[in-house]
Parts: C-alpha cells; structure tokens; sequence
C-alpha cells in the first residue's frame, strides 16, 4: 500500500503564499536528495528574493547568500567538498536579472553545481516588479501599464541560452500548474541532482510558477493565465539532455 | 647606495636591477629592487632602481641616486634625483657627444653597445654598463659579481650564456 | 639564503605556506602577478584556482568555500576590490573568517596605477553596509608581507572575521629578498562549518544579538594591534606612518635625530584594529603629530587625531604630509618638518 510521506528537509507548513509554486518545488527536490540518501550531505544556497523563506522551512544545511550570487556561492561549495551535493536555489530576478552574469559564467565552466531558478514573472519578494521574465502586457508595480517589450526587452530564456553552450550537463524547463507536469518537474529535478552525483557537470531546471499574491489573481485564475500566456512563450520540456559523460 | 638603471624597453635596464640586486644580497646586505611598471613604462621607458644597505631601507623609488646607468638619453632626465657627487654612467652608443653633465656630478661615457657587439653578444650592452660601473665604483669584487651575473641568468634558465654574459662583463670592467 | 621575490609573488607563495586551499580572483593592475603565479602554483599542488567572470563572483566562491572551512582567499585592487566590499559584509555577517589582499592602485573610479593608500578609510572602516570592521594589516616591506600573510588564516579563523593583507602598487611590484616558513596545513574541524549535516553554525542570529558586534570588535581590538615604535619614549614630534611610506619616515627621523630632533615614529602595522596602545606609550611632552600618508585628502591622519584623543595627548596640533600618487620622499619630509618647526605649516586637527 502506498503511504503517503512528507520528506524530513522540508517543514510544513512554509512561509510562501497561498498557492505560491515555491513549496511544490522544495519538496521535489527534497524528495530527490532523500532517495538519492543524501540529505545530511546536501548544502543549499539560498538566493535573495521568495528564496529567502526557506531559512525558516527548509530543513537541511542552508547558506544564504546575496542577491545575484547564487551560483558563485554554489561554485566555491563544490570546490571545497566536491563530495556533497551543492545546489543554488533561486528566483528569476535573483539568478537572472541581478546575477545573469553569475548564472551564465558557471553554466559556461560547466560547474558540477545544480541550479533551481523558480520563474513567476516578477520581482515577488519585493511586491511584483517587472523582471526580464515579465510578459508582455503584464502589469507589475514596475510596468502599470503591462510590459512593453520594445522597451524594456522581451523575457528572457536563460535554459535556451545555457542549453546552447558546448558543455553542460543538463537543462530543462518544468511547471507546478498542474498534476501532470509536477510528475514531469520531479524526473528533471532527478536529473539534474544526479547529474550533479555522478560529476556529469552543471545542471539547471527552470521551474515555472504561480504567483497569485502578485499577480492579483487567485490559484485559479493564476493557472488559466499560465496556461494562456506563459506555457506558449516558456515550452516545458528537456533543453539538453544527459549524456552521461 | 642607490642605483638607477634607466633605458628603453628592451635594454635589459630590469634585469641589470636584477644583476647587482644579487651581487648585494650574496654580500649579506638589505636589498630592494622595484621595475618602474604600468603608466612609467609607456612609451617604452623602462627602469629599476636598486637600493642596497647594511641597515634598515626606505622606500624603493628614486629619491636619492649614487649612480645613475642611462642606455638612452631621455634617462638623463632621472639627473633630478641624482645626490651631490653621484656618478653617471652613459651609454654613449644611445646619448649625444654635446650632451653636458654638470660639474658637481661625477660621468663616464662607454660605448656599451659597441663593446657588446665586440664580444658578439650584441643584447648584453646593460651586462657592460654592470661591468664598467663595478670596475670605476669598486662595489663587489670581480669574483663575486661573476658570480651574481652567472646566477640571475642560471635561474632563468639562461645558463648557456654564461660565457658569453661574462666577456661583456669584462669587456665593460677593463673599458675604464 | 634569502633569495629576491616579487612581492605578488611573495605575498601567493606565503598564502599557500600558510594553507590556502583555494583561490578565486580576476585580473587587475597592480596585483595580477598574484593569480597568475597561483595558476600554476595551486594546480601542483593540488590545490585550487578558478578565474572568476568578476570580483563579485570571486569573493562568493570564497564566501562558500570558506563556509565549509576551507582556507581560502582573493585578491584586487581599486575598483575591483570595492567591488568584492558587497561580499565583505555578508563574510562578517555570517561570521565567516576570508583573506584578502588589496594590492592598492591611486585613486578613486578607474585610478592610476601608482602606488597609494588611499584605500584607508574603506579598508578600516569596514567598506560595505552595515556594522562591521576587518582586521587589516599593512606590511612594510616584502618579509613582513610573507610573515603576516602566513598568520592571516589564522587570526581570520579565530574571530571568524575576514582579514586583509593592505599592500601597495609598489610593494607588489618590487623584489626584496625573503625566507619563507615552511607549509602548514589546519587538519581540525573548526567545528561550525558547514558539513550538509546542519549542525548549528552560529551565524545570522549572532550578528543580531544586542552587544554581539561590539563586543567581537571590542575584542579584536584589544588583542590585535600591531606596531612598530622608533624612538618614540621622549619624541616631541611623532610621525605616524604604515606600508611604504613608514620608510622614508624612519629615514627621516634618523637624519633628524642625528640633528638633535627629539623625533620618533610610530608605524601602525594593524591599521585596524588602530594601534592606540603605542600612542599611548608616547610618555613625551609631545608637540605635534605628523602623519605622513600617500594619499591626498589625508586618511590616516583621521586615526592620528581620534587616536591622539583617546590616549591623552588631545592638545597636540595633528599635522599632514600627503604625498599622493608618490611614496613621500626622506628630504619632503624633513623639509615639510622644518616646516613645522618654523610655524609655516598649518595644523589639520
């Protein structure tokens, strides 16, 4: 008989918002790194954003670093215990906007780190500032009258541009809308923390996510949106796939 | 004692710092060596400026020279900090016949390039200056700097020149 | 025997004698001697470089590895070490020990690269936002670069505070001869590092603690000054001068005693914690404080004048030579004394 579990490296109840895709997330991956027996040798880094409320929820080894550096934190992690599993937990403003360069580079040296970015269409921590990933016509605090592309640039697609260097391990987009790709979400979280363990080099799952605090929207309505505007420009899917080398 | 050698890039004018920062540390002595490097060297300037001492050190730029090497004329221009009494030694190859020093220095003039170009080691005019200098200062015996002079270059994997470096050595020290 | 090192090169090799396991940096005039001969260095040695893509990815790559208690560093200059004072202040935040090296360019924005120290009040005052002070040594000559260096580590990983080695353009770029110690190598854990158990690791509640910061300063304070004193006991005049210009200084101050000044010279080698004890040796009628700095608004004597307050001798005037771009030469600073005594120079303080 299946048993219903909750993995110890999360708490419930968090501190994200009602209907927020950070939780599913978190436990995705925790769920991972507990079948992979590696929770007591697992250390985050926990970027500046929504990524700062898992200082109260997430269970296991955690580093908060500053805003943008996710993944150099990551980096020098690696380096002084390649041993552990080292992962960069971040939003889209935080390893995007502020820390692109950071992202790119360590995804460029192919850094045997892995990478969450969680993508909801805004700076939400602050109260929902445009990002790059902002759509557009998408009202923000930052863009009252919707997104004008023209203007302040198209959203941007990290995993398409990674997944275009010459070496990386592996790259994909997932989503937390709906129970089907939240099962899809689970195996690119499994590949790209494996991918990590078996030293194949830099993983990085783009996660997209609801947002209904900042969106103005409630769960409902935030999914039918997602569905209608972000899913057709951000296709879920693998980006590049495990060679195993 | 304080010892300038100025030059254009590529006149050894580093290395020769090097040289005689050797013969002063095999001497037991303090030792300081700074290269003029970033904004100095543009324009192809390049110098060192050797201090060496029994007691204690100041700072590592010119301030108060004994001995200026020019391999050029635009070095002369270092005369400023040049002490009453101090010697200046010209590579006359590079500085004009009509260029004056005032009385209250001390100057030889030595064709080094020409007396580098003797010995066929035609890049070892600042080994010369090293050579002539030594012979009119009576800084380090004979010996010993032949011995600073083989090491720098012995380190640099550079030991093949060995012979070579030491005829234009003494090319300079019997110059005088 | 000693041989001839460059002090970038010195300043690498002793952090390696000392331990370092890992170095993260990005190029920059006056001190990119000190990656490049880590380059090859560390990689034979088993141990690591990683060019970085800027300063601020470098400094948290330290700021990680370091976490975990690996011995660590980076190293700038100018603007790409204002650049790392963001990862400076999460480090002290944290409670994380780091070592750092500013081999100092002149100048504000873009600079020059001559040799200065007009990084001084940054550099002791912490840089970053926040509360907060890095020990900061500013040797004078190449061994005194090695032999601090050698101890960095272990003073950052004492106070779990960062450390930095305070050096100048021309102190990098100069050779002097040196003796290194041997290697040494911290095999115990330091206990709150971070192992992917979550042990406790005692790091953003300290800092939040009423008196924490404080009293962690407090401490340092008290236990870390460091200085050299030259015939200072009866001085009349004391000059105050670090790193390179301390040279010239003591020049000065033979020469002048050899006059009959009553003269003397206190030359910080901690910058901070500000060596406050050795002002307070000064047991002479004392006239006037000199400080003698390569800056040009004046720094260090800010430090002279508070420090001057602190330990009784508040009435004397607190004078400045600021040599800017230039290491200040023996006769400018006698020449600028006579000055004083011929009541031609001002006062600043």
């Amino acid at each position: 008989m299946a048993v219903l579990t909750t993995p110890k490296m999360v708490s419930i109840p968090n501190s994200f918002c009602a209907g927020c895709g950070h939780g599913l997330l978190n436990r995705l991956i925790a769920e991972v790194i507990e079948e992979n027996g590696y929770e007591d040798k697992t250390i985050i880094t926990l970027g500046v954003g929504c990524s700062c409320n898992m200082n109260h929820s997430w269970n296991g080894d955690k580093i908060q670093t500053a805003h943008g550096r996710g993944a150099s934190t990551a980096t020098g992690i690696k380096v002084a215990r390649p041993d552990l599993l080292s992962i960069a937990y971040q939003g889209d403003g935080d390893a995007y906007v502020i820390g692109l360069a950071e992202t790119l580079n360590a995804a460029y040296r192919n850094t045997n780190i892995t990478v969450f970015v969680v993508n909801n269409n805004n700076f939400a921590m602050t109260g929902g500032q445009m990002s790059w990933t902002t759509m557009p016509g998408q009202k923000t605090t930052t863009s009252e009258a919707g997104r004008d592309p023209l203007v302040t640039g198209f959203p941007i697609k990290v995993p398409e541009i990674v997944a275009g260097f010459d070496q990386v391990a592996y790259v994909a987009r997932g989503s937390v809308h709906s129970a089907k790709e939240i099962n899809n979400l689970k195996k690119y979280v499994k590949n790209a923390i494996e991918a990590q363990l078996h030293n194949e080099g830099y993983s990085l799952v783009e996660v997209l996510a609801p947002c209904p605090t900042n969106w103005g929207m409630n769960l409902e309505k935030s999914v039918a949106w997602m569905e209608k505007e972000v899913l057709p420009y951000y296709q879920v899917g693998t980006l590049r796939e495990r060679t195993g080398k | 004692m304080e010892i300038v050698f100025a030059g254009f890039g590529g006149q050894g004018v580093l290395t020769s710092g090097l040289i005689v920062s050797e013969m002063a540390l095999q001497e037991g002595m303090n030792v300081t060596w700074m290269p003029a490097y970033g904004p100095t060297m543009r324009g192809g300037k390049a110098y060192s400026v050797v201090k060496y001492s029994d007691g204690p050190l100041g700072g590592p730029d010119m301030e108060d020279m004994d001995i200026l090497v020019a391999m050029n004329q635009p070095s002369l221009e270092y005369m400023k900090y040049m002490k009453e009494g101090g010697l200046v030694i010209m590579n006359s190859d590079n500085v004009a016949d009509d260029v004056e020093i005032d009385e209250k220095y001390d100057s030889v003039r030595i064709p080094c390039m020409t007396l580098a170009l003797k010995v066929n080691n035609p890049k070892a005019a600042n080994i010369v200056a090293i050579g002539a200098m030594i012979k009119k200062c009576g800084l380090f015996e004979e010996e010993k700097a032949k011995e600073a002079l083989k090491k720098i270059f012995e380190e640099k994997g550079k030991g093949k020149f060995t012979a070579a470096n030491e005829a234009a050595f003494m090319e300079g020290y019997h110059s005088l | 025997m000693k041989k001839m090192w460059k002090g970038n090169h010195a300043i690498a090799e002793a952090a390696l004698r000392a331990g370092c396991q890992f170095y993260a940096g990005y190029p920059i005039t006056p001190q990119t001697e000190v990656g490049e001969y880590l380059s090859s260095r560390m990689p034979e040695l088993g141990r690591t470089f990683l060019q970085a893509e800027n300063e601020m990815s470098a400094v948290y790559m330290i700021f990680g590895s370091y976490a975990c208690g690996m011995r660590s560093m980076t190293s700038s200059s100018g603007p790409g070490f204002s650049l790392k004072q963001e990862g400076i202040a999460y480090m002290c935040a944290n409670n994380y020990p780091a070592v750092f090296a500013n081999v100092q360019r002149w100048g504000p924005g873009l600079g020059t690269l001559d040799s200065a120290q007009t990084d001084y009040l940054r550099d002791t005052r912490g840089g970053g936002n926040g509360d907060y002070r890095v020990i900061v040594y500013a040797p004078n000559s190449i061994q005194e670069t090695v032999d601090l260096m050698y101890n960095a580590f272990d003073v950052a990983e004492k106070y779990r505070n960062p450390v930095e080695i305070m050096s100048e353009a021309a102190l990098g770029q100069m050779m002097e001869p040196v003796a290194f110690p041997e290697f040494k190598e911290r095999t115990e854990d330091l206990g709150w590092t971070f192992d992917g158990t979550n042990r406790p690791h005692g790091r953003i509640e300290n800092p939040e603690k009423p008196g924490f910061v404080r009293n962690k300063i407090k401490t340092m304070e008290e236990n870390e000054q460091q200085w050299e004193s030259y015939m200072v006991e009866d001085a009349e005049y004391i000059f105050v001068a670090f790193g390179l210009p301390s040279r010239t200084t003591r020049n000065a101050v033979e020469q002048l005693r050899a006059k009959g000044e009553k003269v003397g010279l206190i030359r910080p080698i901690t910058v901070w914690p500000f060596p406050a004890k050795a002002f307070a040796e000064a047991k002479g009628d004392i006239k006037g404080l000199i400080s003698v700095e390569s800056t040009d608004a004046g720094q260090l004597i800010e430090d002279v004048a508070l420090t001057a307050k602190k330990t009784g001798h508040g009435n004397a005037p607190v004078y400045g030579l600021f040599s800017g771009q230039n290491i200040p030469k023996t006769k400018e600073i006698i020449e600028y004394f006579e000055g004083i005594k011929a009541g031609q120079m001002k006062e600043v303080f």
